[in-house]
């Protein structure tokens, strides 16, 4: 028999910050209360946590800080319903369960020494964090890093203290876009995909894109027809979860489980199956 | 001589069963005060209402995975403290005696899902502590097709101890070391089981297999899933019928999907629960916000039939079907899976 873990157990950590992201977004800094778990806890990007709010259960939240910041966890969580709303009410100090780390990463070997384009939406930015991040820490390995982040509106825009941060980095560019503009805002209006001519995206960029369905969608047709390899367009899906282990069956696509054969998926990948977010 | 293999004549089965209870909890299907037949654990054996000629209406996975389980307990303290603890179940030996070849073939599945994919405690507690005496079918009922699945009528491998009735006794053929534990514990049950008696087994199984009364393509409809030729509207027709109960996935002894929800008990504690899901339910996909990657109107039993007929052959090698017959009895939408394979097939 198996060795028995304790697949869904929750282990307690704690708020150590919130970061404010917008009126729908905000970003946790957790620690695990078990100081050496905390210590001994590793993870990949891409990968995700199940995170438990006092009575309201469990949602599967990406893991947003890069596995080189140890001792601390970042998840950026945007209200969405009952969990995603409890969570953004509670204040530094409180406590959350979470158990990961879970799910298939992005491969960031065969990442050494490419151009990356990141591309995402809304909180769709959050996995791609980690991988941002994770780049930085060793940027020699990695070639031109470039940013695309759409928004709904200026004001929606989260992540503005990273992006401050990207764009001070060598080597990095980092392009905004909004759907609707507001008064002041200087950057481009318009699908995320306005900002392919002027990133001079070629088929020699590996692309990691994550957003809504629609956004999806969208980018991938754009980046095939721009010559990309399927093989290096590269995204994550989003399913209803409930166990994160390859059980429960709630994250079914075609005959994959998002769980644990994704959410990380290359378009290669998602052309063999059939995908609501596609079709 | 056939060392291995056993009598017990069946004036001892009441007696055999009363010894068994005393060391083991025991589950065996029962009549009820209703006419059902249901897997049910024995109190007192001389009240008991064994049935060993009706197919029990609920399997052993009830038992397994149970329709509603406490995960955990969960307490959140003054400190803003947040713990989780296990809520086990007891560590209680169970003997599940007249396990058919269907179910116990579900077993086996359920085995591979929660023992090899995942290693699930909750599960693998109640395994550990089960022993399973599994009974051939010498009779198959109407609803069945095990032939069709491939696991049935009669097993050969499987369970702790195999029973097989041939009229006034049971050959009894040890599995796997539990079983052969109990005929050491209580030799005094079983005889030395002759040539012949094998020879009357055989003749029983070739009575089962021929006594199937419908004709089941399973082999065809995996092939065409398979090949890709089974036709849209199949699924559209069968999925706007779907009446979205979860009837069938209750029954199925090989459905395992569930869900886990929180029960808060004050403000400050609570259970964590697991609890039986179906994936033909509308909600089963559905995203925050009203989002739902699967059309159910056009797709709502499809992954049902998928998982069972294409996924897990080409996972496990074979259907995940066992042929039982419950979700056909259960199905007033007439959605069950013979009448999908009999779609799935038509026109061949
Ligand atoms: C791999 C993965 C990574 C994710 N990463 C993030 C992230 O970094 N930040 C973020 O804000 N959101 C993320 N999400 C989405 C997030 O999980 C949902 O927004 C959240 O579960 C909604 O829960 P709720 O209780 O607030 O919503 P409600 O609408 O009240 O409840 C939705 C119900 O569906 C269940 N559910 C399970 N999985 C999902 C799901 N994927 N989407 C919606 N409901 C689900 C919930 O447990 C709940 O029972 C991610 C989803 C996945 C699959
Ligand atoms: S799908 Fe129907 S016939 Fe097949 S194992 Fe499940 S309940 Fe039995
Ligand atoms: S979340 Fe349970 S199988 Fe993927």
């Amino acid at each position: 028999m198996p060795e028995v873990k304790p697949l869904y157990l929750p282990l307690p950590a704690k708020i150590e910050d919130i970061i404010i992201e917008n009126s729908q977004v905000k970003t946790f800094v957790l620690s695990f209360t078990d100081r050496e778990y905390g210590r001994l806890f590793t993870f990949e990007p891409g990968q995700f946590m199940m995170l438990s709010v006092l009575h309201h259960g469990e949602a599967p939240i990406s893991i947003a800080s890069s596995p080189a910041q140890s001792g601390t966890l970042r998840l950026s969580v945007r209200r969405a319903g009952k969990l995603t709303t409890a969570l953004l009410e509670l204040e530094k100090g409180a406590v959350v369960g979470l158990r990961g780390p879970y799910g298939k990463a992005f491969a960031m070997r065969e990442f050494a020494h490419k151009d990356l384009l990141f591309v995402a939406g809304g909180i769709g930015l959050a996995p791609l964090r980690s991988v941002i991040e994770s780049c930085l820490t060793e940027r020699e390995r990695y070639g031109e890093i470039t940013i695309l982040f759409g928004s709904r509106t200026p004001s929606d825009l989260a992540f503005r203290q990273d992006i401050d941060n990207w764009r001070r980095q060598p080597g990095v560019r980092c392009m905004l876009t909004v759907d609707q503009g507001e008064p002041g805002w200087q950057e481009n209006i318009g699908l995320v995909t306005t900002l392919f001519d002027e990133a001079r995206i070629s088929p020699a960029h590996t692309a990691l894109v994550c957003g809504p369905p629609l956004m999806i969608r969208a980018v991938l047709a754009e980046l095939s027809r721009r010559g990309l390899r399927d093989e290096n367009i590269i995204t994550t899906m989003e399913r209803h979860m409930k166990c994160g282990v390859g059980v429960c069956r709630h994250c079914h696509l075609d005959d994959k489980l998002v769980c644990v054969d994704g959410p990380v998926f290359n378009l290669a990948q998602l052309r063999d199956m059939e995908v609501m977010e596609l079709s | 001589m056939n060392d291995d293999k056993l009598l017990l004549k069946k004036d001892y089965l009441t007696a055999f069963l009363r010894q068994l209870n005393k060391d083991y909890r025991l589950i065996v299907p029962q009549k009820n005060r209703h006419g059902d037949t249901l897997f049910s654990p024995a109190v007192d054996i001389d009240s008991l209402r064994l049935d060993l000629a009706n197919q029990p209406q609920n399997s052993i996975k009830q038992f397994m995975l149970p329709q509603r389980e406490v995960l955990f307990t969960y307490e959140s303290g003054s400190g803003g403290d947040y713990r989780f603890h296990a809520a086990g179940s007891p560590d209680e030996p169970t003997i599940y005696f007249g396990v058919r070849p269907c179910d116990l073939s579900a077993l086996l599945y359920m085995d591979v899902i929660f023992l090899h994919d995942a290693a699930d405690p909750h599960y693998l507690q109640k395994r550990e502590h089960s022993v399973i005496i599994g009974l051939n079918c010498k009779q198959p009922f109407e609803k069945c097709f095990c032939n069709a699945t491939g696991n049935g009528p009669f097993l050969e491998f499987g369970a702790d101890l195999q029973f097989t009735d041939l009229g006034d006794c049971f050959l009894v053929e040890p599995g796997r070391a539990k079983g052969e534990e109990i005929i050491r514990k209580w030799p005094q049950f079983f005889s030395p089981a002759a040539d012949e008696d094998i020879n009357r087994q055989y003749q029983s199984f070739l009575e089962a297999k021929d006594g199937f009364s419908r004709l089941v393509h399973v082999d065809q409809a995996v092939k065409r899933l398979r090949d890709g030729e089974v036709a849209e509207a199949v699924w559209q027709d069968l999925s706007l019928r779907c009446q979205d109960c979860g009837g069938c996935a209750y029954v199925c002894p090989t459905c395992t999907c569930f869900t886990i929800s929180d029960y808060p008990l004050n403000d400050s504690e609570g259970e964590r629960v697991r609890t039986w899901d179906a994936c033909t339910f509308a909600g089963f996909t559905a995203l925050a916000g009203g989002h739902n990657p699967v059309n159910h109107k056009q797709a709502a039993i499809r992954q049902r039939f998928m998982h069972k007929l294409k996924f897990d052959v080409e996972k496990h090698g074979r259907p995940s079907c066992v042929g039982c017959g419950r979700c056909v009895d259960i199905c007033f939408g007439g959605t069950d899976i013979v009448r999908f394979i009999n779609k799935a097939c038509e026109g061949i």
